[in-house]
């Protein structure tokens, strides 16, 4: 590319350092996001660090689900299915072999007697460690259904929760990427419309002197491409920070192996440039085409070269895509399974956003003319801001639609998740209808021994033997894997007693659920819907125990209140010896019987601890309230993203306004009048940016409320409410009135 | 003096080899009803070689002639022939090409892009063609506007009003083009730097056909013809005109306007 094209970044770069800006983020993001989807995450190998090979059963489950490519699934389990004790014996004869012992005792072992969970084998002198998984491999009976690791691969066999806290993290990385590029291509389409649009007389003066329109757009993506290359540059670094940053809060959240570390390489400069350059130049088409076929001399005559009103084409974009979230809303709404109605959500947010960028300029006239009643009393500045408003919709529009955008894609997200939360510790905290629950010492769902002191079947036939006692159940939570219809982790409780009614309150909308035998299994209505289980009472099901056991049921009871208790019930005998824990209950739920009985029983017990009902709700609320990691890193991925975009747009908007400046100054405006007709355009954009944001992010909270939580009343706690207007305030007004004052000191012609 | 009037165009046999003609050219603006027509059935021709000054009231539609003469700008109708081609048969790439081979231009101002030194913005239109622009070439054509030295290393914001006319000058006259126009070149210039600017142009044409838009008498000095517009329309034609006499006919037009 010739070097003159490029004369623009390199001596006057003013108007492109948004677009820079913007594109840096994205790249710093996306590079964030893919070293902690690609972190290095291998597991200590802790006590087999002296093994050389380690022999343990499949630690991944295997399903096929119906046919065609994808019908092989597979996940990591959490608990040891277990090895024959005799292995080791049998791998010892296997030539090159030193050693072959049994090994037990690790988290998620197993409890079965004649079994171990792993065998550790150390190597004879001189035979490498890969050669003797090969003997080992072929001499293992079936030769399949084993995983055999050596070197790094020990550790993910010596903690299984490694494997399945990577898939966690990693999946989450993953995730995270086509956001972002998708919303960095918003934020840029933008950007670089403004960035150009500022420009349009340069590249008029280009066409007149016979520069093609093909030369104009490609010294306009070229320049582009400039920038999109600069932001890859400057969000490198930043961006490798982040990962870093992102792995070390995963692991610290149990989303990611502890000790993991984000992918550091040099790759990564290149891919922050690619991605860059790709979005920039991508986001950049629209501007660079329109420009490119603008008259020369409409774009030179400097009043005349804007249009009033949008282009044809963009409005009827605009109502194909209101029509679009309008017939997504039906649809949604239409929906039976609330699996459906989560997947349409995010299609439906995305369509309100395009329709309210495409149709910003109608919504921006719109908005001024209900405005009109209230100019009389801002006095001459409101007067003359709505007139400029009027005048110039499109103008306007431009720093209105990121202001919406942000607003409803931060609202959205945030709200959705504090409503989910809040119906999560609502329920949770009527769940319960026991009159006291007794807890263990303690009741994680893999909190490995509990040291004779749990609770278990005796200590429920014994709560059951109490005078007075109308119903008594233990309950134990327990992470399943079920297809629905992919195979999924899904968390559920393993029950035992009853009945569940007189203890449980879970909101039962078919079948029965006073007890639950071994073959039976009740399902929550979220995932017994179509699109997730597709199940009804009376379907064969078979879900997955911990160490990847195969329990097929008959599903006796569809329950609608399934957000703090899980989505799956099954009978605890079941569960017995595949959970990688002792036999035992996480509580005992009893209803009935004498308070003192109860407590007298407990007393003996160290480590038991007996609660009211309203307690021990208060508690589980507490704890259904705090999980919201993940969601705080998406959170602050989309607002980050929303704050660049917003802060970009403004601030080249109000540069853009220097000659309405420079007019006010020369028509005798003094310098508080001039303030005062910014300030009233930064109010008008607040205002009408919120009530388009919030209308275009309620439609989607609304669906996403309804189907997660079955009401449509979500939860907006006042304080972030109020936290996000204000910071859309401040981010606002600091990207207008800060540019207006450095403006304002060049701009000698106003007065005082 | 010899006069002709709006029924009496100038286009005759000998001047449709000129390098520019204009033929029943109407332009008008907006749609329907609320249509202007900026031109209506202008027809002119501009002789190889002449200095023509293209005068009149504002709205009287001289930029307008200017932009439709010069491809920027497609006529409602008529037909406008620029170097012997008629610019409605090209394509859009095609008048381009014609622009930056054959054409000069010089605009009152922003005629020049800001982030490039004034060699650059001169070879602006070799670049574009893809021709090499050596540094004599850039350095001959600064010359002939009396430019040189550090002056073409500097950037073109830097330089005054009066320097800035002259690197445009020096701009479009780099290709040898066969027509030069120029839309209010001296308007922004204070009167001793607009007779230099004028003076140079007049020097520095060098057999171009040159067509200059303006509403100020004293740039009828250079020039061999002067064209009034009214309207939209030829009013009348001056050959050699004198200053004193174009400020009277402008007022007279401007008079007009009024009643």
């Amino acid at each position: 590319m010739r070097g003159w094209m490029l004369a623009g970044i390199r001596r006057a770069p003013g108007p492109l350092i948004g677009t820079v800006v913007s594109a840096a983020t994205a790249a710093a993001l996306s590079v964030a996001a893919l070293s902690i989807a690609v972190a290095h995450t291998e597991a200590p190998a802790g006590r087999l660090a002296g093994a050389s090979v380690v022999v343990a059963a499949d630690t991944t489950l295997h399903v096929t689900i119906g046919h065609g490519d994808d019908a092989h699934q597979s996940l990591p389990l959490a608990v040891y299915r277990g090895v024959p004790a005799a292995l080791a014996g049998e791998l010892a004869r296997v030539p090159g072999v030193a050693r072959a012992t049994g090994e037990s005792g690790f988290p998620g072992g197993v409890v079965r007697p004649g079994d171990v969970d792993l065998v550790a084998v150390t190597a004879k002198p001189g035979v490498p460690a890969g050669v003797l998984a090969g003997r080992i491999r072929a001499a293992l009976p079936g030769g399949r259904g084993y995983t055999v690791a050596t070197g790094a691969a020990r550790g993910d066999v010596a903690n299984l929760n490694a494997a399945v806290e990577r898939s966690d993290g990693q999946i989450l990385g993953a995730a995270l990427i086509p956001p972002i590029v998708m919303i960095s291509l918003f934020v840029l389409a933008a950007t670089t419309a403004l960035a150009v649009n500022l420009r349009r007389r340069r590249f008029a003066l280009l066409r007149t002197v016979g520069a093609t329109r093909g030369q104009v757009r490609r010294a306009i993506l070229a320049e582009l491409a400039g920038c999109g290359l600069a932001g890859g540059l400057l969000g490198w670094l930043p961006g490798a920070a982040l990962g870093a940053l992102g792995v070390r809060a995963l692991a610290a959240h149990q989303m990611l192996p502890a000790g993991s570390t984000s992918w550091q390489t040099p790759w990564l400069l290149l891919i922050a440039g690619g991605v860059s350059v790709l979005v920039t130049v991508l986001s950049g088409q629209v501007a660079a085409r329109r420009a490119s076929r603008t008259a020369p001399a409409q774009a030179l005559r400097e009043t005349a070269a804007e249009r009033k009103w949008p282009n044809p084409v963009r409005v009827l974009l605009g109502l194909a895509a209101a029509g679009g979230a309008g017939a997504l809303v039906a649809l949604t709404f239409s929906q039976k399974s609330p699996a459906g109605q989560l997947a349409l959500a995010f299609p439906l947010l995305l369509a309100c956003m395009v329709a309210v960028a495409l149709l910003g300029p109608l919504l921006v006239a719109a908005a001024a003319w209900l405005a009109r009643p209230f100019q009389a009393a801002g006095g001459p500045s409101a007067r003359l801001a709505l007139a400029a408003i009027a005048a110039q919709p499109r103008r306007t529009a431009s720093a209105v639609i990121p202001v919406a955008l942000a607003v409803a894609m931060v609202g959205c997200v945030y709200f959705v998740d504090s409503s989910i939360a809040h119906a999560t510790a609502t329920q949770a905290a009527s769940t319960v209808t026991a009159d006291r629950v007794i807890s263990g010492p303690s009741s994680g769902p893999s909190s490995g021994t509990v040291a004779g002191n749990g609770l278990t079947d005796a200590t429920l036939r014994q709560v059951r033997a109490l005078p007075g006692v109308r119903a008594a159940a233990g309950v134990a939570p327990v992470a399943l894997a079920a297809a629905d219809p992919d195979l999924e982790q899904v968390n559920g409780e393993a029950v035992a007693g009853g009945p569940l009614g007189h203890v449980l309150d879970l909101g039962v909308t078919s079948g029965h659920l006073d007890a639950l035998r071994p073959g039976q299994i009740a399902v929550s209505r979220l995932e017994a819907a179509p699109g997730a289980m597709g199940v009804h009472v009376g379907s064969r099901l078979t879900v997955y125990l911990p160490d990847g056991t195969p329990y097929r049921a008959t599903v006796s009871a569809v329950y609608a209140r399934s957000l703090a208790s899980g989505d799956v019930l099954i009978p605890a005998a079941v569960t017995a010896g595949h959970t990688g824990t002792a036999a035992g209950f996480g509580q005992l739920l009893v209803s009935g019987g004498n308070p003192a009985d109860v407590a007298g029983l407990a007393a003996g017990h160290p480590g038991w601890h007996v609660a009211s009902r309203a307690a021990a709700n208060a508690a589980s609320a507490q704890q259904a309230a705090q999980d919201g990691f993940a969601n705080n890193l998406i959170l602050g991925v989309v607002a980050a993203l929303a704050a660049v975009a917003l802060v970009n747009t403004l601030v080249v908007a109000t540069l853009e306004r220097r000659r309405a400046l420079r007019l006010l100054g020369q028509v005798g405006a003094t310098r508080s009048q001039a303030a005062a007709v910014f300030g009233w355009q930064a109010v008008f954009v607040i205002v009408t940016g919120l009530a388009a944001g919030v209308a275009a992010g309620t439609v989607t909270l609304l669906a996403v409320t309804r189907a997660a939580t079955g009401s449509l009343t979500p939860y907006i706690p006042l304080g972030p409410a109020a936290g996000l207007v204000a910071a859309v305030v401040v981010l606002t007004a600091g990207a207008v009135m800060i540019p207006f004052g450095a403006m304002r000191r060049r701009e000698p012609s106003l007065a005082g | 003096m010899p006069t002709q009037t709006a029924e009496n165009p100038v286009v005759t046999q000998e001047t449709a080899a000129a390098p520019v003609v204009l033929t029943e050219v109407t332009k008008r603006y907006g749609r329907r009803r609320g249509a202007v027509a900026a031109l209506d059935g202008v027809s002119l021709s501009f002789g190889a070689g002449t200095f023509t000054a293209v005068l009149g009231v504002s709205g009287s539609g001289k930029s307008t002639l200017l932009q439709c003469a010069a491809g920027l700008e497609r006529p409602s109708s008529g037909t406008v022939r620029l170097c012997g081609t008629e610019l409605s048969r090209l394509s859009q790439r095609r008048q381009a090409v014609l622009r930056r081979q054959r054409v000069g231009f010089v605009f009152q101002d922003l005629n020049l892009l800001p982030e490039l030194t004034v060699a650059e913005n001169i070879a602006l239109p070799l670049r574009l063609d893809h021709r090499p622009a050596g540094r004599t070439d850039i350095e001959l054509a600064a010359s002939r506007v009396g430019l040189g030295g550090d002056q073409l290393r500097r950037r073109s914001a830097e330089l005054s009003g009066g320097q800035q006319q002259r690197v445009a000058i020096a701009r479009a006259l780099i290709t040898r083009p066969d027509v030069i126009f120029a839309d209010e070149p001296t308007g922004a210039l204070d009167p001793h730097t607009a007779v230099g600017v004028l003076r140079l142009l007049r020097e520095a044409a060098d057999g171009a056909t040159v067509v200059i838009v303006t509403h100020d008498p004293q740039v009828t000095r250079f020039c061999d013809r002067a064209v009034f517009l009214y309207a939209g329309r030829v009013d009348r034609v001056l050959a050699e005109p004198e200053p004193a006499v174009v400020a009277r006919v402008l007022h007279e037009l401007g008079e007009r306007g009024r009643s």
